[in-house]
């Protein structure tokens, strides 16, 4: 017997603003979009309809069946790492966060890349939707790209060319369950990979987003001497492989077994030293010839690097504080609805401590406020400054 | 945990990211310039104010920074924020400014943006060079593209011109080899297009050709190729195809192409004859397209609008056309195409009053053969107007060397001009020097001309047609009745004489039609003063009812056949002794 479960988070709406989660584990894919469209399909005036999948599924399906049943409303989404409802992580799962009402506006835009050129002139392109957006007074620009192809940076370099100063960046990077092979992308009805998806949103009610990760740092800081991409060369002139094992201390099989390496890695990340923040980049291969590490992002050349370390307990807090974080940014307004965008690999950290659950309690947000997302490959969050890619962190987008 | 001095790790940093090694790079520089300081603008602002690149900042909001950096000022408020200004001078007054809201900047952080500046500025130098090779490059590429489209693009319709026609048929026909299905060929030839050009215009003529280019092309595909051959030729190469496949082709273009166009708010009916042809395992592209190109021409023969396919007997006509052409000059080279001559008698007393020279060609190998042998090649070669003159000049020789006329009787001569001739430039210089090296009297010369050839193209035939009245030679209208027959040329012109068609004369007494317009012909010469002579008489009742009409002369087989000078010569002198017996009439 198959065991499925479907839930509608809460429905959060005002006059004029609604946003609404909802969520499917049914492996018929019809089945799930029926039951996790259940609390959207009579909603008036859907604007945005944003479809977390589990590769697990047909998406090229799931999508097709979402567009039809939403009809005219804008449609974009991507595969996952896994999803997550308040207090209720999924795996395998469909979850659809959608919003509408006349209090929101939206256009979205798709650019094409590949993993030769990567996806800044892709990410450019997506971000184009925002020259069509009719703009109320709150607007940001919602990214969902490929994360296994090229530097991820690229895709915040692509939209911040675009959106400029003035606008807000919000996204993460499709994931494929750590399969690690392919992630895939939607926009209206088609599938794509190696692409970036955007949705402009704009709003009457403010819009704020929140960031944090729980990691702190082990090493002293260190310069990047050598980086190439996504490839980290060398730190204070030695290895960076070499400076990297030697500072973790790890153990033998983690020194010449690439999927030990993988795992040990998973949460030992590398942080940036930035102005005022740490931004993390995911660490995930080894060349044990080259003696280099292969990261999510780039970790430019001249800056100065950190090896971070955490563990489940300073990481727990994190999803709560980025949604309280986000709340606080909307001045005054309460959030009548949150998108959450983790890391997987905290999401390993947290499962592996049995706290992946707690970690989504949320204690700080209303309990009828809508709250949904996924665990990502990278995430997306520019409020200051002209980076914002994050990895290993949890970014949170509160709606009033 | 120790930290670095943050003004290492951004020196560091910006250093290294000004590895600049293309153009394109320039913006991941300035890019990495604003990260590294954490700001939200980064731009790089000419003398002139305008921007050679901005990162972070709206179109709307670029005049506001412009108008800063002119300036120099600290900060700026953009948004309801402050943003804090650190420019940094560059070349000729340009300036390289980054923006940073809220929080103003280090004296590290100024000292090493002024250092950013200076990296910058050896940047853009090399940039300059860069840019300006690629420049050339992209100007070298698109010269080299713009030469291979002319060479390969026809100007007017866009379509793939000869050359590129004959090389992709080429491939065609060689991946054809390699076991694919059949080539074929359409070549489209638009009917009457001179007549386009000569009535609306050349302007209306390219129109024409551009509209009817668009329209060939939507008939492209993935086995279609579509182009302009020359002139109103245009060739569509069909790949992987059968008869069926281009016959329907064929059929669907002319449904298209024989539409009334609206060209220039004209309505033109134009229409467009097509040769279809298959390629055969040998075929060399200039094979196939001379099947097609002779298809084309064989029902263009038969009328517009239509098409065919390819036979090899078009081919062998073709080539015995082409034989003959090549014959026909040798003969005209070689004097074998000479004059006969047919007698022209009086209707009233049956003497000889003149002759009508007619060419023959003594042929090597096949013997006398008549101009229905061979006219019509020579008129398609272009070839009557020297067969006009080389007939002109052998007659009026001919009858000059005649020993009765040297003693003072002179026939008449009747030659066929054709309209080639009559609109050429050079007849009258041709005929007034054949008068005068022959000794030939200009007044007893008729040049006859059919009545289509005389009006068509009026205009051009008028400055001959009044010269050789200067000259005193008199035009003949032949065979007067199948044409227009139209009195009003009758009075605009020198006509001297009608001549009736054998087709009426042949009717005479069996057909009252022919009589009646034998009759009313007849008369209506008289009225206006001009002789007639009867064609074709070959009966005897023929001869009588046209004497008792009234008719001048006669001229047939009943009369004489067409003999050559000698026979001719002998013939008038006998006619010339009976004459004088009974006195002489007029001609």
């Amino acid at each position: 017997m198959t065991i499925t479960e479907s839930a509608t988070d809460t429905v959060s709406s005002a006059a004029d603003r609604w946003i609404v989660v909802g969520s499917s584990t049914n492996p018929e894919a019809e089945l799930a979009v029926r039951e996790a469209l259940a609390p959207i399909v009579d909603r008036v005036d859907p604007k945005l309809t944003i479809i977390f999948c589990s590769p697990a599924y047909n998406l090229a399906e799931i999508s097709r069946l979402v567009q039809a049943t939403v009809g005219a409303g804008e449609v974009i989404g991507c595969s996952t790492a896994g999803e997550l409802l308040r207090n209720h992580p999924m795996n395998g799962g469909l979850l659809i966060w959608a919003l509408g009402g006349d209090g929101f506006a939206v256009t979205t835009g798709v650019g094409l890349g590949d993993p030769a050129t990567g996806l800044r002139d892709a990410a450019n392109t997506a971000a184009q939707c925002l020259r069509r957006l009719e703009r109320k007074e709150h607007t940001l620009l919602f990214l969902l790209a490929d994360g296994l192809c090229g530097d991820q940076m690229e895709v915040v370099r692509g939209a911040y060319d675009v959106s400029g100063a003035g606008v807000p960046l919000m996204g993460g990077c499709a994931g494929d369950d750590m399969a690690l092979q392919a992630t895939q992308q939607i926009h209206s009805g088609e599938l794509l990979t190696h692409a970036v998806v955007a949705a402009a949103i704009t709003s009457n009610a403010p819009m704020a987003i929140g960031i944090a990760h729980g990691w702190e740092p082990l090493s002293e800081a260190m310069l990047v001497t050598g980086s190439r991409g996504t490839t980290l060369e060398s730190l204070d002139d030695r290895p960076a492989l070499d400076v990297y094992l030697d500072t973790y201390d790890a153990p033998p099989e983690v020194r010449n077994d690439p999927a030990a390496f993988f795992d040990f890695a998973h949460t030992r990340p590398v942080g940036i030293a930035r102005r005022n923040r740490t931004e993390i980049r995911y660490v995930y291969g080894a060349d044990y010839e080259r003696r280099t590490l292969t990261i999510f992002a780039e970790v430019p050349q001249g800056a100065m690097a950190y090896l971070m370390h955490g563990n489940s307990a300073s990481v727990l807090n994190a999803t709560a504080e980025v949604c309280a974080l986000a709340e606080e940014a909307l001045g005054g307004q309460p959030a009548r609805g949150f998108m959450l965008l983790e890391c997987v690999a905290r999401k390993s950290l947290l499962s592996n401590a049995g706290l992946l659950e707690e970690s989504l309690k949320l204690p700080t947000v209303a309990p009828n406020t809508t709250v949904g997302g996924f665990y990502t490959y990278g995430e997306i969050a520019r409020t200051e400054g002209s980076g914002g890619l994050h990895n290993q962190t949890v970014v949170a987008l509160a709606l009033a | 945990m120790s930290t670095a001095p943050w003004s290492l790790h951004v020196l560091s940093e910006v250093l290294a990211a000004f590895t600049v090694q293309s153009p394109t790079a320039l913006r991941d520089v300035v890019s990495r310039v604003a990260e590294a300081v954490d700001a939200e603008i980064t731009a790089i602002v000419r003398h002139q104010g305008t921007f050679e690149l901005c990162v972070g900042l709206e179109d709307q909001d670029k005049p506001l920074l412009a108008a800063a950096v002119a300036e120099r000022l600290p900060v700026l408020s953009l948004a309801g924020e402050l943003l804090h200004l650190f420019w940094s001078p560059l070349d000729g007054g340009d300036v390289m400014v980054v923006g940073r809201f809220r929080e103003d900047y280090t004296l590290e952080e100024r000292a090493l943006l002024r250092a950013m500046g200076r990296s910058i500025q050896l940047s853009t130098q090399v940039l300059a060079a860069l840019k300006a090779e690629q420049e050339a490059l992209r100007a070298e590429k698109e010269a080299k593209h713009l030469a291979i489209r002319e060479a390969t693009i026809d100007a007017l319709t866009g379509l793939p011109n000869r050359r590129c026609l004959l090389a992709h048929l080429g491939a065609g026909l060689a991946d054809r080899s390699g076991g694919r299905d059949q080539l074929g060929l359409l070549f489209i030839d638009l009917d009457r297009f001179k007549h386009i050009n000569d009535v609306y215009g050349h302007s209306t003529g390219d129109a024409y050709l551009q509209a009817v280019g668009l329209a060939l092309g939507h008939f492209r595909d993935s086995d279609t190729f579509v182009g302009r051959l020359a002139g109103d030729e245009f060739i569509v190469i069909v790949a992987n195809t059968d008869q069926g496949i281009l016959t329907d082709l064929a059929e669907r273009i002319l449904k298209c192409l024989n539409q009334p166009w609206v060209i220039g708010g004209r309505v033109l009916h134009y229409s467009a004859s097509i040769g279809v042809a298959l390629a055969e395992p040998d075929d060399r592209p200039q094979d196939l397209l001379d099947k097609a190109d002779l298809a084309m021409y064989s029902i263009k023969q038969q009328g517009p609008g239509r098409y065919a396919c390819f036979e090899p007997y078009m081919l062998d006509q073709a080539r015995r056309k082409a034989d003959l052409e090549t014959e026909i000059r040798s003969a005209l080279r070689h004097d074998e195409v000479i004059s006969f001559f047919q007698p022209i008698i009086s209707a009233a007393h049956g003497g000889v009053v003149g002759f009508e020279g007619l060419a023959r060609w003594l042929h090597p190998g096949r013997g006398l053969l008549a101009p229905i042998d061979f006219i019509e090649v020579a008129e398609e070669a272009g070839l009557l107007r020297d067969l006009d003159a080389r007939i002109l000049r052998d007659a009026c020789f001919s009858l000059t060397g005649w020993q009765s006329v040297q003693q003072g009787f002179s026939p008449r001569l009747s030659i066929n001009l054709s309209a080639a001739s009559l609109q050429d430039p050079a007849l009258i210089e041709r005929v007034a020097d054949t008068l005068a090296a022959s000794g030939f009297e200009a007044r007893n010369l008729l040049l006859e001309v059919t009545e289509t050839s005389l009006v068509k193209d009026v205009e051009r035939a008028q400055h001959n047609i009044v010269n050789l009245k200067k000259l005193g030679v008199k035009l003949a209208v032949d065979d007067f009745g199948t044409g227009y027959s139209s009195l009003r040329y009758l009075r605009q012109f020198p006509v001297g004489m009608l001549k009736i068609d054998r087709s009426f004369v042949s009717g005479l007494g069996q057909n009252h039609d022919d009589d009646i317009i034998v009759e009313t012909i007849i008369r209506m010469a008289a009225s206006l003063g001009i002789q007639v002579v009867a064609e074709g008489v070959e009966t005897a009742d023929q001869r009588t009812i046209l004497c008792r009409l009234g008719c001048d002369f006669l001229q047939g087989y009943l009369l004489g056949h067409p003999l050559d000078s000698p026979m001719s010569e002998r013939l008038f002198a006998r006619s010339e002794q009976r004459m004088l017996q009974l006195g002489r009439d007029t001609f």
